[in-house]
């Protein structure tokens, strides 16, 4: 085992040293690997950041029932309680809807001017028992129905567009990160072949003194892992450097609205995971050419 | 060691390399084979290292019948033989250690074995000293005594060379076929293929002879 690791050791060794002898092609390589990276990671990142950020934007799935003006408040309320369906009610007063209309609308003291003539109804935020959009809809219009109610709106519908887009968008990642793994695959694999090609002396006389494929094959498979496993670093480097130069406008429109987002990036494990990915198609793409080149090599 | 029967050899085009060749080279021998260019004397080589196979009839090596060796034991196979170029083949961009080192590193060996071997073998051919240096730097003499102490530093039961000494000058060649000879006064099986007559006559060596791919004599 220990001779084993020892050999292993030596070629990756040698792999670094073969990457230390040619640094220019080493690092062209790797950054175009970064770059065919950074799309799908950069799609998917944006994607997951856009989904963060509108989770919090409302209660999701849930109703809003305005009430008529003049009609017992207390009574509707009450009322709505007793519908089937309704797991929680929120009352916000036409006094609570217009503070929180001045300080979220960006108006600001222009909305003081409604002070004296408010014009909001009071309006019951209803959490409905179960989500499926089908009970909802039926649920809104038994709510419809109860005496006090104007008008009752559904958050659903938005919510199920913006869920479609964003599924959408997640397998437009998957499209995209399928293509551009394949092209991962195909320049690794060109660039073996053409290091086989290279070292086409060098293969025959270790065949000559009794090297197996395998040991022919283990520095061409270190060298790709290696330049797959580098290129992904550099994609999430480059990620990094998107991410900095995004802060700035998305700090600036954070003041504009008075939130507090901040863009995240990959997660460690995510980040593991696309070192791992970049290393496996590195490998998978060398394993492929030095393969052919080895059949198309024997007697 | 050795033994071949009936083998022809015809390559794409029609062109027939060996037709009907055969001898044998027993256990501890030396032989020449020797012959005109185009007699066929690489071609025999290629089948005994299996870089060919024969179109028809029996190679048997080491116990080996070579048309029946699986793919996967032809790495073991060459271990048990060790080969020397005309050009030595020694990779240039890599030190003499490493070079002579390859036999020992594809069968597996590491550590302070792999050394004391290596130095062993390069102080066999003269070269002890020289581990750390390059192939280009080294005399064409000394690049084709590198190229031995790589065929033998596993110590193989077979050695064969393929024309050893055709590129250098008559004084080093003497030198080279002697330390063939050395290696097989210690037992391993030498088979050279030259036309290097006064190497021939020197040694008084068995000499089978072939001539436009057929066997002409194996006395």
């Amino acid at each position: 085992m220990k001779a084993y690791l020892t050999r292993h050791m030596q070629v990756f060794m040698r792999t670094l040293g073969d990457f230390a002898r040619s640094p220019t092609a080493t690092l062209l390589t790797v950054v175009l690997i970064g770059v065919t990276l950074v799309l799908p990671i950069g799609l998917y990142v944006g994607l997951s950041n856009l989904q963060r950020l509108t989770a919090g934007w409302q209660p999701r799935g849930s109703l809003s029932v305005y009430l008529a003006k003049g009609a017992p408040n207390t009574a509707t309320i009450a009322a709505i309680r007793q519908v089937p369906g309704v797991a929680t009610v929120r009352y916000i007063s036409p006094a609570e809807g217009l503070r929180e209309f001045s300080a979220t609308s960006g108006l600001g003291a222009a909305a003081v001017a409604f002070r004296h003539h408010n014009p909001l109804p009071g309006v019951a935020v209803v959490t409905p028992r179960g989500g499926t959009p089908a009970k909802v809809a039926r649920l809104a219009t038994e709510l419809k129905a109860v005496p006090g109610v104007a008008h009752v709106q559904s958050n659903l519908a938005w919510i199920e567009r913006l869920d479609a887009a964003l599924a959408l968008g997640h397998r437009l990642v998957v499209i995209l990160a399928t293509a551009l793994g394949l092209a991962l695959i195909l320049i690794i694999g060109n660039t073996t072949r053409a290091a086989v090609a290279s070292r086409a002396d060098e293969i025959a006389v270790v065949g000559l003194v009794g090297g197996t494929n395998a040991f022919i094959r283990r520095p061409f498979l270190y060298a790709g892992a290696l330049t797959g496993g580098l290129g992904a670093l550099c994609a999430l480097i480059l990620l990094e450097v998107a991410f900095l130069a995004l802060d700035g406008p998305i700090a600036a429109l954070d003041r504009a609205y008075g939130a507090h987002y901040h863009l995240l990036g990959p997660d460690l494990s995510q980040a593991l995971g696309l070192l791992g990915g970049g290393a496996l198609l590195g490998w998978l793409g060398a394993r492929i050419a030095v393969g052919r080149a080895l059949r198309s090599s024997r007697i | 060691m050795i033994e071949l029967k009936h083998v022809f050899k015809r390559y794409p085009l029609g062109i027939e390399a060996l037709s009907d060749v055969g001898f044998s080279v027993a256990r501890g021998e030396m032989a020449f084979l020797t012959g005109p260019s185009g007699a066929g004397k690489s071609t025999v080589l290629k089948l005994l290292c299996l870089l060919e196979r024969p179109t028809r009839g029996q190679v048997v090596v080491n116990g080996h019948d070579l048309a029946r060796l699986k793919p996967y034991r032809l790495p073991h196979f060459r271990r048990e033989i060790g080969v020397v170029f005309q050009d030595n083949r020694l990779l240039n961009e890599r030190t003499v250690f490493d070079n002579v080192a390859l036999p020992l590193l594809v069968a597996g060996m590491t550590g302070d074995e792999v050394r004391k071997r290596v130095l062993a073998a390069l102080d066999k051919v003269g070269l002890r000293g020289r581990e750390r240096g390059f192939p280009l730097a080294l005399s064409g003499g000394e690049q084709q005594r590198v190229g031995i102490a790589r065929a033998l530093v596993h110590r193989p039961a077979l050695l064969i060379a393929d024309e050893p000494t055709g590129n250098l000058d008559a004084a080093l060649s003497d030198d080279i076929i002697d330390l063939f000879q050395e290696f097989n006064d210690h037992g391993v099986t030498v088979l050279i293929a030259t036309h290097d007559l006064r190497q021939i006559e020197r040694l008084r060596a068995r000499v089978i002879r072939l001539g436009e791919g057929h066997m002409v004599s194996a006395a």
